[in-house]
């Protein structure tokens, strides 16, 4: 058809040829996919690839102006310190309680709202939605007039009026990890909730009218129906937790600006913004970068294998 | 009968579990705006405490904000601004990148969904030196195309809109093609309709992300008449001591727009994100 | 096709707004001769002291007038943006405020990214507290320049020494001040002073007064020798042992905590630099023409009183364009003798030359004279204590000392009280080196 089109018109050859190369262009469903995933590669190679690898170099050199030296694997071997393990180890608490806290809570009150006994379904999943629309550093402002040292301070004067001791809530390690997981608990609960709202939208009423007519209960219908369909939702929260839990850096940041005392707030970005930035170490930097990045990516891979979800891609 | 009471009493109980938990959830928001009403020496002198004395309570502290020499509003107009123009573009490039992984099947397709993923996991505080570089070399540092042009294909919206174009049908599709439609054509006019409900969802989430992005636009506007309110913010945060005056009554009105966008798509982004799912 | 034409508008028109943006707008020709100078700082107060000053400036260089574009970002974040800039050897401002802990990070290496500011003090180098140049030079070159001396008094609430009986002029050494820490106590109930657990403000200065520090001349660290620890031993002994000191409430005496705490006489005193006069005023109103200034006390009968802390140096980017005028201003701004004065009468710092300290200017009654008992008579204290202060040596470990102090040292000797001294000291150290 194409050809046919040239050919009728000789004189605009040229013309003809761009526009009908620009229109096959338009219309082939070979190059189309290219076309759509074009802006991702671009982006994908100017703002991440290129700098990842500048990042990767740089965990092998010792970064200053104007020079940079080569140091060999020098700059990981200084990972070997204490306060590297504070902050690893913090870390890994961290995601820890957050998915203890952001997976069955929210699962379980998505399956509340979803049933039938509750009301006002769309008042409750805005309110409980709204948290995460202020950012973390508002709602460290917030959160730290709450809890603050002083014993006429909001969380104190309760605790004091129910006759318990006042606590150094910041200045602590437990307490300092639980205001951490509280705030990300009270910003993220709603819209992990949704997700498994999500999730059990999909699950076919036939499976529950079934299981109905064989008399199951509703622990029954729940352990053997909705919790294997939330599965892929499951799945997904876990990983984005996850990952959201050892990139965790600003829940720490409100509360401490990076000093806490006795490294309690200190994570691995914490400590990247600590070498990297303040000490001037970018190479140190770098390198707990990229381990902080092993971790990530080990961790995600594990997790999606345990929960067989490479299987269920292809 | 029995039973019936049963149901009654634990419909009564789940809707007071939820009500309790609303009010929990919504309580630093009411400590935030009453914090806001107080003059600062106060919260100082006794931290913060839900006294309602109003004797004491005034609008000072957002009288500070209107005054002069004071930019905030500056910084609000240009936050306001940035979320326009980076909830457009993303949503537009990403439902794009989306939509072509999801309908097409071609070379390296699998790779590139792998990468979207990997992305996904990698903070961008491990090189924020080689991007800072990256963007004096394309000349764009102290502009908003520094804060935009490298976030604008966001990896969390493509999966998301990857996952939801996986459920368009696909006879649409064909029959597009017979009437003539170029691919692109498609895309625009017959498909992105039907993906409202996914950018009513990934428009709350985009907007969200734009209006607190604190740490990059940082690296990349120099001018104050630039800055954004996240940024104007933390300088009020010092070591030496915090301005509250501005900052408590700053927060309430930087919240207040967020939550208006959200209440707005509200309904989109509830059936977005649930009717669209993710699958697999 | 009306949508896709309005689709291309759409775009066109965030492209147009996005390319508007990034344009710069660029000097107003009329006025060709003025040039932009770039100033970054983390401090609000300082932007006025140098607007002013650069208002000043143009009355007397019409010639060579300047816009200063001053920019305050958040601490850690204007630090952070520098370390980067100066990296990457772009986007650097023209002058540049530096934190002192953070300063010793911006002159790592042998390519110092910063101008030397020698030249500036060249003249009159002698009129200056020297060791307020040392902490900012290397190798013997001075690359910033500093906002204050920071030299560093005890602040007495009277009202709370008269109950207790004592008289503040008697307390001359440490000693004394225990002992009259004990008297307070028994008769008031309150603790003569805080400790601080999150910065090393009470630990430092007391170091310094016995010629020690965290590094010696050389660079060495010398974090846990005898007297740190000996130091340390003794602010853990008035916590615990002879309980007249208390760790101050929020770690810091920059905390919204403590500001409540001592507003309503929590204390009996705090051992802070000049520069933190204003934080009474501004966070401790209830205090006015209560709080008198005295030196520190010695540890020895006639040993020095006094230590310099804190700093703000202000620094010219090699990258800059305009090196040589932002050379100029900040000679005239900061080094100059009237430049010096208005460190005190715009700031409340003790200005780093100590020939304006008996300036008429100096005297004068201002809101920081009146709010203390012996205000206009202060820098007349500060005279006496201008060779006592002595020089606070940095390396590029500085802030990682100082950091390890305030986030474990202290915290766990303090507050914790569950490691000794010594045993945290040698820690820190070994980690460190």
């Amino acid at each position: 058809m194409k050809v046919v089109h040239s050919n009728t018109q000789p004189v605009t050859l040229s013309k003809e040829k761009k526009r009908s190369w620009f229109s096959g262009m338009l219309y082939s469903r070979k190059v189309a996919p290219y076309v759509f995933v074009a802006p991702f590669i671009l982006s994908f190679l100017i703002f991440f690839a290129y700098p990842l690898v500048q990042t990767f170099i740089m965990s092998f050199q010792e970064v200053l102006p104007g020079e940079t030296t080569f140091v060999g694997l020098e700059n990981y071997r200084r990972l070997n310190n204490p306060t590297f393990y504070t902050a690893l180890l913090n870390t890994i608490q961290y995601t820890f309680w957050t998915l203890v806290v952001l997976i069955p809570i929210p699962l379980v009150l998505a399956v509340l709202l979803n049933s039938r006994m509750t009301r006002f379904k769309n008042i409750f999943k805005s309110a409980l939605f709204i948290p995460v629309l202020t950012s973390t550093i508002i709602a460290g402002i917030v959160f730290r007039l709450i809890f603050g040292d002083m014993e006429s301070a909001l969380v104190n004067s309760f605790l004091i009026k129910l006759g318990l001791d006042p606590e150094l809530w910041l200045s602590n390690e437990s307490t300092g990890m639980f205001v951490m997981v509280l705030l990300a608990s009270w910003r993220w609960l709603g819209v992990n909730m949704l997700y498994f709202l999500a999730g059990l939208q999909n699950i076919s009423n036939d499976l529950y009218e079934a299981s109905d007519i064989d008399g199951a209960s509703t622990f029954q219908k729940f352990f053997h129906i909705t919790l294997p369909s939330l599965k892929p939702v499951t799945v997904y929260v876990l990983t984005i937790s996850i990952v959201g839990g050892f990139r965790m850096f600003e829940e720490s940041y409100v509360f401490w600006q990076n000093y806490s005392p006795g490294d309690i707030g200190l994570t691995l970005v914490g400590y990247i913004y600590q070498q990297g930035l303040a000490y001037n170490n970018m190479g140190l930097g770098a390198a707990i970068g990229i381990v902080l990045l092993v971790i990530i990516l080990l961790v995600s891979v594990i997790s999606l294998k345990l929960s067989g979800s490479f299987k269920e891609e292809h | 009968m029995n039973r019936k009471q049963n149901t009654a009493l634990s419909k009564v109980s789940v809707n007071a579990l939820f009500i309790l938990l609303c009010v929990v959830t919504l309580f630093p928001l009411f400590c935030l705006v009453l914090a806001s009403l107080k003059p600062s020496t106060e919260l100082l002198r006794f931290g913060l405490n839900l006294k309602l004395d109003f004797q004491v309570m005034s609008l000072k502290n957002y009288a500070f904000l209107f005054q002069g020499g004071s930019i905030y509003f500056e910084w609000f107009k240009n936050s306001l601004l940035l979320l326009v123009i980076t909830t457009a573009l993303t949503l537009f490039f990403s439902s794009m990148v989306g939509y072509g992984l999801a309908v097409y099947s071609f070379k390296g397709k699998n790779v590139l969904f792998l990468l979207v993923l990997f992305i996904m996991m990698v903070p961008i505080e491990i090189m924020m030196l080689p991007l800072f570089k990256m963007t004096v070399a394309l000349r764009i540092v102290d502009s908003y195309t520094g804060v935009i042009l490298p976030f604008i294909v966001a990896p969390v919206a493509v999966f998301f809109f990857r996952q939801y174009a996986l459920g368009l049908p696909k006879a649409l599709l064909e029959s597009a093609r017979v009437d003539g439609c170029t691919e692109f054509g498609i895309f625009l006019r017959i498909m992105m309709p039907l993906m409202k409900p996914a950018f009513g969802a990934m428009a709350i989430l985009q907007a969200m992300g734009s209006w607190n992005n604190f740490l990059w636009p940082l690296i990349v506007l120099r001018s104050k008449e630039m800055f954004t309110l996240p940024i104007g913010f933390a300088s009020l945060l010092s070591p030496y001591g915090n301005n509250y005056d501005m900052l408590i009554s700053g927060a309430v009105l930087a919240v207040i727009p967020i939550i208006i966008i959200f209440l707005f798509f509200q309904k989109y982004f509830i059936s977005g994100l649930t009717s669209g799912g993710i699958k697999g | 096709m009306k949508r896709k034409v309005l689709c291309v508008l759409a775009v066109l028109l965030v492209i147009s707004l996005l390319s508007g943006c990034s344009v710069k707008t660029s000097g107003d020709p009329a006025e060709s001769k003025t040039t932009t100078l770039t100033y970054w700082t983390f401090n609000g107060l300082h932007e006025a002291l140098f607007q002013d000053a650069a208002k000043k400036w143009n009355k007397m260089h019409p010639d060579r007038k300047i816009k200063l574009n001053s920019v305050v970002y958040p601490y850690g974040q204007m630090h952070d943006n520098l370390s980067i800039s100066l990296i990457a050897n772009q986007g650097v401002p023209d002058l540049v405020d530096i934190e002192q802990k953070r300063f010793a990070t911006m002159v790592k290496g042998n390519k110092i990214p910063l101008v030397d500011l020698t030249s500036l003090v060249a003249k009159d180098r002698d009129k200056f507290v020297e060791s307020r140049l040392t902490m900012y030079s290397k190798n013997g070159k001075l690359y910033g320049i500093g906002t204050h001396v920071g030299t560093t008094v005890m602040y007495y609430n009277t009202e709370v020494m008269k109950k207790a009986g004592v008289d503040i002029d008697k307390i001359q050494t440490w000693e004394d001040y225990v002992n009259a820490g004990k008297q307070v106590k028994k008769k008031t109930g309150k603790p003569i002073t805080t400790i601080e657990t999150k910065d090393p403000n009470n630990f430092l200065p007391m170091i310094i007064q016995q010629k020690s520090g965290f590094f010696d001349k050389n660079g060495k660290l010398i974090l846990n020798n005898k007297i740190n620890v000996k130091t340390l031993e003794f602010l853990r002994d008035m916590v615990y042992k002879d309980k007249v000191a208390v760790p101050t409430p929020g770690g810091n005496h920059h905390a919204e905590e403590y500001y409540g705490f001592m507003n309503q006489g929590g204390a009996a005193s705090v051992m802070m630099p000049i520069w933190y006069m204003g934080r009474f005023l501004d966070y401790m109103p209830d205090l006015k023409g209560k709080i008198a200034i005295r030196p520190m006390p010695a540890w020895t009968k006639g040993g020095d009183r006094s230590a310099g802390m804190g700093g703000t140096a202000t620094s010219i980017p090699k990258a800059s364009k305009n090196i040589d005028l932002a050379k100029d201003f900040l000679q005239y701004a900061k080094a100059s003798k009237e430049g010096n004065i208005k460190l005190w009468t715009v700031l409340g710092f003790d200005p780093l030359r100590w020939d304006v300290w008996d300036d008429p200017a100096l005297q004068k009654e201002n809101k920081y004279t009146n709010y203390f008992t012996n205000g206009t008579g202060l820098f007349n204290t500060l005279l006496e204590l201008k060779d006592e202060i002595n020089p606070l040596y940095m390396t590029k470990d500085f802030p990682a000392v100082s950091d390890k102090l305030a986030t474990q040292i202290l915290y766990k000797t303090i507050k914790l009280k569950n490691e000794s001294p010594k045993k945290a000291l040698d820690d820190a150290a070994r980690e460190l080196k």
